[in-house]
C-alpha cells in the first residue's frame, strides 16, 4: 500500500480542546450510552475522519479476469486516511477506543472518480483509568454498536480494531462462442464463479492479515459488501469489514437469556 | 333525485371547520384531553417514571438568506450559517412557548425537519410536550426540548440524567475548484483532493464547535444522539455544508445510576426483527 499521510487537516484542534475540558459529544443512542457506561466506559467525543479522494484509471481487458491493483490501492488508501484521522482524533482526546464506527463512501458531483470516504464513531475512555490501547499502541476501533459492545465484553472478549480487506476485481466477459455454446443449457459459468471466488478470497485474506497484525484471535460481525461504485457492471469491489477481537478474560458474565414475548406491535 | 337528498343530509363541512377552528383558540380545559404522537408503549414508559404527555407542539421558522449568497466565493459562507442558527433558535423558542402554554415542562420526541434552499432555510420541529403527572405550568425559559424519543427520555431519567435542550451547529464553506491543469494532471492518479477535504474539515469543525458552544451555554455535560448531515449543496455543488444536532444532557442525580441490563430472547416473529435490506 502506498504511504499514508497522518496529518490532520488544519481546522481540527479547538473543538478537541473543548472536549478535553469535560463536555462530551456522541452519536450513541441513549441505550448505547447507558450500556457503554455499564461496562465502565465514558464517551469522550464524537470523532471523525474523512478524505475526498480521486481514484485513478486502470485499463481493463474485455476478456480477462484480474485484480485492478491501482483501484484496490485507492480504495485502501482513502479508507486508511479516513480511519487514521479518526484514530488520531481519538488519541488526541486520550480515548481508549472508538465504538460504533461507520465507514462510508459518498459520491458527489465533484467530477468523475472523486469520492468522499468518511469514518465516524464515538471515542470512549475507560473510567478505571487502565489503558485499553491495542497491540499497536493505538485506540481500538470497532464497528460494533453499543449493544454488541456490551454483549461482547460480557463474554470476556475485547475489540482490538476494525479490520478490513478490499479487492477491486475485473470479471472477464464471456466470448460470443462461449455464450452461444451454453444457450439453452443448464450449466455453471466457471469463469464468473472462479473470478468472484478469487476476489472474495483476496479481500477476506487481507482482512485476516490485518487481524493477525493486531494479535487478535477472531473477527466478529464480518460483513461482505460487493459494490460496483462507478466502474460499470464487470468491475466489482469486494470489501470485507469486521471487528478483530481478543479473549482477555476467562470469566463469562453473560447471564442465561430470559425468553420474552414483547407486547410491541 | 337521490342526489339532492344526499346533499341535504350530508354534514355541513363548512360549519364543522368553523367549529374546529374556533375550538383552537379556546383555552384547553385544565384536566383536559391530551394529544400526542406517542405510541401506547411510550406513554406507559413515561408514566413509569411519573411523567405524562400534555400536547403535541410545533415550532417552525423560515429564514431567508441574502440573494446571491451561494455564488462563487472563498472561505465560510457566514450568512448561511447564521441563518441556519437563527432558524433553529426561532423554531426552538416557539416550541418552548407552545409547550409552556400547554403546561408542559419539556418536549420529547422532537422530529427535526430541515431544508436548505438557495433562497431560504427552513426548520420545522414537532414534538410532544410532557410534564411530571399533574405538575403546574412553568415558565417557557425552563422548558427543555429534546429529540430523544419518549422511550430514550425514560431510560435517561432512570439512569439519573436529564435532557437540557437541543444543541445545533451548521457551517457552509466554499470548496475551491481544482484548476484545469490539476484536473488533467490528476486524471489517472490515485490522489487525495486536498481542497475538498479541507473545506469539509473546516465546515465540520465550525459546525461541531457551534454545537458544543450551545451545549456549554445550556450547562450540559454531554451531547447524545448527535445526528449529522454533510455534503455539497444540491443547488451549489462548489459549496459544502455540514450540520449537526443532538440532545444536551447532564447528570441530575449525584451519580450515574447503573441500569443492569438483562439478556432476553424475544419470541416475536423473526421477520420483524430482521431487516433483509441490511444485507444489501
Amino acid at each position: 500500500m502506498s504511504e499514508v499521510t497522518n496529518d490532520l487537516p488544519q481546522a481540527t484542534g479547538h473543538r478537541l480542546e473543548e472536549l478535553e475540558k469535560g463536555l462530551f459529544t456522541s452519536d450513541l443512542s441513549v441505550n448505547e450510552f447507558l450500556l457503554i457506561k455499564e461496562v465502565g466506559f465514558h464517551p469522550a467525543g464524537f470523532v471523525m475522519g474523512s478524505s475526498i479522494y480521486h481514484t485513478g484509471i486502470q485499463t481493463r481487458k474485455w476478456g480477462q479476469s484480474l485484480e485492478l491493483t491501482k483501484l484496490t490501492e485507492a480504495m485502501y488508501n482513502a479508507r486508511e486516511l479516513a480511519m487514521t484521522r479518526m484514530e488520531e482524533e481519538a488519541a488526541e482526546l486520550g480515548a481508549d477506543g472508538v465504538v460504533g464506527v461507520r465507514l462510508t463512501v459518498n459520491y458527489y458531483d465533484w467530477g468523475k472518480d472523486a469520492a468522499e470516504f468518511i469514518a465516524v464513531g464515538t471515542a470512549v475512555k475507560a473510567e478505571d483509568g487502565v489503558s485499553r490501547l491495542n497491540k499497536l499502541g493505538k485506540p481500538f476501533t470497532s464497528d460494533l454498536s453499543g449493544q454488541d459492545f456490551w454483549t461482547l465484553l460480557q463474554t470476556g472478549y475485547f475489540p482490538q480494531g476494525l479490520v478490513m480487506g478490499t479487492c477491486v476485481y475485473h470479471i472477464a466477459h464471456r466470448g460470443i462462442g462461449q455464450t452461444l455454446g451454453t444457450t439453452g443449457q443448464n450449466v455453471e459459468l466457471p469463469n464468473f464463479t472462479q473470478a468472484l471466488y478469487e476476489a472474495r478470497e483476496l479481500a477476506m485474506t487481507r482482512m485476516q492479515d490485518e487481524a493477525t497484525q493486531l494479535g487478535a484471535t477472531g473477527i466478529v460481525g464480518v460483513r461482505l459488501e460487493e459494490k460496483s461504485h462507478q466502474w460499470g457492471s464487470h468491475t466489482i469491489e469486494f470489501l470485507s469489514l469486521g471487528t478483530a477481537v481478543l479473549k482477555t478474560s476467562d470469566d463469562v458474565t453473560l447471564a442465561k437469556p430470559t425468553t420474552i414475548i414483547t407486547l410491541d406491535s | 333525485m337521490t342526489n339532492v337528498e344526499h346533499s341535504t343530509s350530508a354534514p355541513d363541512a363548512k360549519a364543522e371547520v368553523r367549529r374546529a377552528v374556533a375550538s383552537l383558540s379556546e383555552k384547553a380545559p385544565n384536566a383536559g384531553s391530551t394529544t400526542s404522537d406517542l405510541s401506547i408503549d411510550e406513554e406507559l414508559n413515561l408514566h413509569s417514571i411519573g411523567w405524562e404527555p400534555v400536547q403535541l407542539v410545533s415550532g417552525l421558522s423560515v429564514f431567508s438568506t441574502p440573494a446571491g449568497l451561494w455564488r462563487w466565493g472563498q472561505g465560510e459562507i457566514v450568512a448561511a450559517g447564521e441563518a441556519h442558527e437563527q432558524a433553529f433558535k426561532n423554531a426552538i423558542r416557539r416550541l418552548h412557548s407552545e409547550a409552556a402554554m400547554a403546561g408542559g415542562h419539556g418536549v420529547v420526541g422532537v422530529h427535526v425537519e430541515r431544508s436548505v434552499y438557495s433562497t431560504h432555510i427552513e426548520i420545522s420541529l414537532l414534538g410532544t410536550a410532557v410534564r411530571p403527572v399533574g405538575a403546574k405550568a412553568v415558565d417557557a425559559s425552563v422548558v427543555f426540548v429534546s429529540d430523544l424519543s419518549a422511550r430514550d427520555f425514560t431510560m435517561l431519567m432512570v439512569a439519573g440524567w436529564e435532557p437540557l435542550g437541543l444543541a445545533t451547529g451548521a457551517s457552509f464553506v466554499y470548496a475551491p475548484r481544482r484548476t484545469v491543469g490539476t484536473v488533467l494532471q490528476q486524471q489517472s492518479q490515485n490522489v487525495e483532493l486536498k481542497n475538498f477535504t479541507e473545506a469539509m474539515y473546516s465546515a465540520r469543525e465550525t459546525a461541531m464547535e457551534r454545537m458544543q458552544r450551545d451545549a456549554l451555554a445550556l450547562r450540559g455535560s454531554g451531547v447524545v444522539e448527535v445526528k449529522l448531515i454533510e455534503g455539497p449543496m444540491s443547488f451549489a455543488t462548489h459549496a459544502v455544508g455540514f450540520a449537526v444536532w443532538g440532545t444536551v444532557v447532564q447528570l441530575a442525580k449525584d451519580a450515574h445510576q447503573f441500569v443492569r441490563p438483562m439478556m432476553v430472547v424475544s419470541l416475536n416473529d423473526v421477520d420483524e426483527a430482521f431487516d433483509p435490506s441490511a444485507l444489501a
